[in-house]
């Protein structure tokens, strides 16, 4: 891990922790409904002050926690735009099984590449250390996913061009 | 598989079943088609023993200009039939009159199968001829006295095997260009595509010296400017030049070199899409490695005293 990753994750870990400390909340504004405040945004009393996390321009995390929701957003490190495309497809490929991952979201939040909306009902149901570190491994595996995938293609399009031109050797 | 094979494959096994000893004839109709639209049809119209197989090729009027049909007269010669409607090629096989021995049938079975091969081969074969009297010519000149027609080189010779895409072909004393122009139809086979000619370019200063040398770019090359139906300035089609040197020329290494070069834009594409199932196969598996992890924050269930209908208990004697 490098020396950069280590004080951006455990500070993301901290954030997270704080912030999911979550409690069951009837919505105010209609009866019989229980929402994610965070993303009905009906009562501005119950959202937190949303916080991000930055470990330089292009990776950040933002944090935005209410009274029974948190909704985290990360941004991934793009450097080309083979590591954009990349990224996009990854993301979108998680995205569509959103289902799968209880926590995750469909859509991600404007400037970001993944967003994950963690209700009460997820802490409750789950132990919330485990639920940080799931984040945290994510960003993680993400990162060396995508250089991976990148070396991977660089090193496949060498041999491919290497053999279409050696019998011409 | 990793080159691709320059016969059709399926005009070969349908061939190799029928000409197999004691292979009873029967009637046959299948039309296979080929990534440049080209398309075969192999038929037994007549009889059960006389077998046509005919070639449609979007380019033909424009191979004919280049001499295809000399090319395919040498390589078929009594074969030929007149050409079955729809179609622009024919040659007829007749089992009856199939050569003796088996390596004759073998030959006439790969000669047949590389129909479009050598449809395509007579602007490469024509070029590489002129290309050899301009060499022949440009001995008697030093570079600077050499004539116009000498310096600059021969015509461009355009195929337009695709909707969009075209082959160009050049010749000049001291080499021979190819231009394949081609377009991505997603913004990730470009990327992909990015990457995979940059490999193509940088192969030569890495170990396969005597390779053609590669470029590709967004514009049209200088060669092309001029010719019809091209767009100048940058725009979504990529070019990418081979230039052929004198070594690749000679009289024994042109038919392979010509098959070879042939196939470029069918196998640079296929790679691209090859790369682009592997790493979503790779996604698919990181995405299950994802949820194990997730599932690893549920609590376990917790285990339950287990009891038989009758009401007594499970316990581990040990």
């Amino acid at each position: 891990m490098s020396q950069s990753l280590r004080p951006y994750l455990s500070c993301v870990r901290s954030t997270l922790t704080a912030a999911l400390s979550l409690s069951n909340f009837a919505s105010q504004a209609s009866e019989r409904h229980n929402v994610p405040e965070i993303e009905a945004a009906t009562s501005p009393e119950l959202l937190l002050n949303p916080l991000v996390v930055s470990r330089n321009q292009d990776e950040r995390v933002l944090v935005e926690p209410s009274v029974n929701s948190v909704r985290v957003s990360i941004r991934i490190k793009q450097a080309d735009e083979i590591e954009g495309i990349l990224v996009h497809k990854f993301m979108r490929f998680l995205s569509q099984r959103a289902e799968a991952f209880f926590v995750l979201r469909r859509k991600a939040v404007a400037g970001y590449d993944i967003s994950f909306l963690i209700t009460n009902f997820h802490t409750e149901e789950m132990l919330k250390h485990k639920l940080v570190d799931f984040i945290i491994q994510f960003m993680e595996e993400v990162d060396k996913e995508i250089s991976e995938m990148k070396l991977f293609l660089n090193a496949r399009a060498r041999f491919v061009a290497e053999s279409f031109l050696t019998p011409f050797d | 598989m990793l080159l691709l094979d320059y016969g059709n494959l399926l005009i070969e096994s349908l061939l190799k079943d029928r000409f197999a000893p004691g292979a009873t004839p029967t009637s046959i109709d299948q039309i296979s088609g080929e990534f440049d639209n080209t398309s075969f049809h192999i038929s037994t119209p007549e009889s059960k023993s006389k077998i046509l197989i005919s070639l449609a090729i979007k380019c033909y009027p424009e191979l004919v200009k280049y001499g295809a049909e000399e090319v395919l007269q040498r390589e078929y010669g009594s074969l030929i039939v007149q050409p079955e409607s729809g179609y622009d090629f024919s040659v007829g096989v007749d089992l009856e009159q199939l050569p003796e021995s088996e390596e004759e049938k073998t030959d006439l079975i790969r000669r047949i199968s590389l129909m479009k091969r050598n449809a395509l081969a007579a602007p490469f074969e024509q070029a590489f001829d002129e290309f050899a009297s301009l060499q022949e010519q440009a001995r008697q000149y030093t570079s600077e006295s050499a004539p116009q027609g000498v310096r600059e080189g021969g015509e461009v010779r355009a195929i337009h095997y695709r909707e969009e895409e075209a082959i160009y072909i050049k010749a000049s004393h001291d080499r021979v260009t190819v231009i394949f122009s081609t377009i991505f139809r997603e913004e990730t086979d470009r990327v992909y595509g990015k990457v995979f000619l940059q490999e193509f370019v940088d192969a030569r200063k890495r170990g396969v010296q005597n390779a053609p040398q590669v470029l590709a770019r967004d514009d049209p090359p200088l060669e092309l400017q001029g010719i019809p139906g091209i767009k100048a300035g940058k725009g979504e089609v990529t070019y990418v030049t081979f230039v052929l040197f004198p070594r690749h020329l000679t009289p024994q290494r042109r038919a392979e070199v010509i098959s070879h070069i042939e196939t470029f834009r069918d196998y640079f594409h296929y790679h691209i899409k090859a790369s682009k199932a592997y790493i979503h196969s790779r996604m698919r598996r990181r995405t299950a490695d994802f949820l194990q992890v997730l599932r690893r924050a549920r609590p376990e269930a917790e285990e339950k005293e287990r009891k038989t209908a009758s009401g007594r208990t499970f316990t581990v004697k040990g």
